[in-house]
């Protein structure tokens, strides 16, 4: 089960597994971010590159925009599947 | 074990099922679970969009062989896509410069061991094997 919400003006939250089934659901949020914005993937069990792709579809938006995504809590898998697409380059992960 | 599922997204949830019956059945150590859910999810994500129309179900094969999973999906009625020969997305690229496609396949590639390719009777047939005993992803 899948969950994203906003935990403050800046900071979003996902919880469960965010596969290509799920891209819809999060881009409803992501779409919305005008601003520097932290995501928290404490909760976070699972990604795979459809995960991959709405976030980094949304840092390129910001990004022309002067804002950008901040990656906080990325442990385990997540972390192991940020090292291999190479997140660490085009992400401030905290 | 063998299943098959309908050609839909919303299948990958029975798929991520399947897969924690298979390994919680074999007694399979659990850490190689995200590995397991993220060769199958990206190639089966793949054969759900690259074939929308196509009524056929796609056919998942999970096998534990010794010290590994032999993971085996069949994709009926389709063109031939050899994922081996997939071009590998530059990730050392700048930001402006890289897209999400590619992706997928390209984390499969690196959590698995060994994958076949094999088209036969307008068959995609791919064999994935992931080694027990090291780390996973």
């Amino acid at each position: 089960m899948f969950d994203i919400r906003m935990k403050d003006h800046d900071e979003v939250a996902l919880s469960g597994r965010f596969d290509a089934a799920q891209v819809e659901k999060a881009r409803s949020v992501f779409d919305q971010l005008t601003t520097t914005t932290v995501v928290d993937f404490k909760e976070l069990d699972y990604i795979s590159s459809a995960g991959l792709g709405v976030l980094m579809a949304t840092q390129k938006r910001l990004k022309d925009a002067g804002h950008k995504l901040r990656l906080k809590n990325v442990t385990g898998h997540i972390r192991d599947v940020f090292n291999i697409a190479r997140f660490d380059l085009i992400f401030d992960i905290e | 074990m063998e299943k098959k599922f309908k050609r839909d997204l919303r299948s990958l949830e029975k798929v991520f099922d399947f897969i924690d019956n298979f390994i919680a059945k074999q007694g399979i150590d659990h850490s190689i679970k995200n590995a397991v859910y993220l060769a199958i999810d990206e190639l089966f994500t793949n054969m759900v969009r690259y074939h929308p129309k196509n009524r056929n179900d796609i056919s998942l094969a999970l096998k534990k062989e010794k010290n590994k999973v032999i993971i085996r999906l069949i994709d009926r009625d389709v063109e031939p896509f050899d994922i081996t020969k997939s071009k590998d997305p530059n990730i050392q690229a700048s930001l402006d410069e890289r897209s999400p496609g590619g992706l997928g396949i390209y984390l499969t590639k690196n959590v698995v061991d060994n994958i076949q390719y094999e088209y036969r009777d307008r068959m995609s047939i791919i064999t994935l094997t992931k080694n027990l005993g090291r780390k996973h992803v």
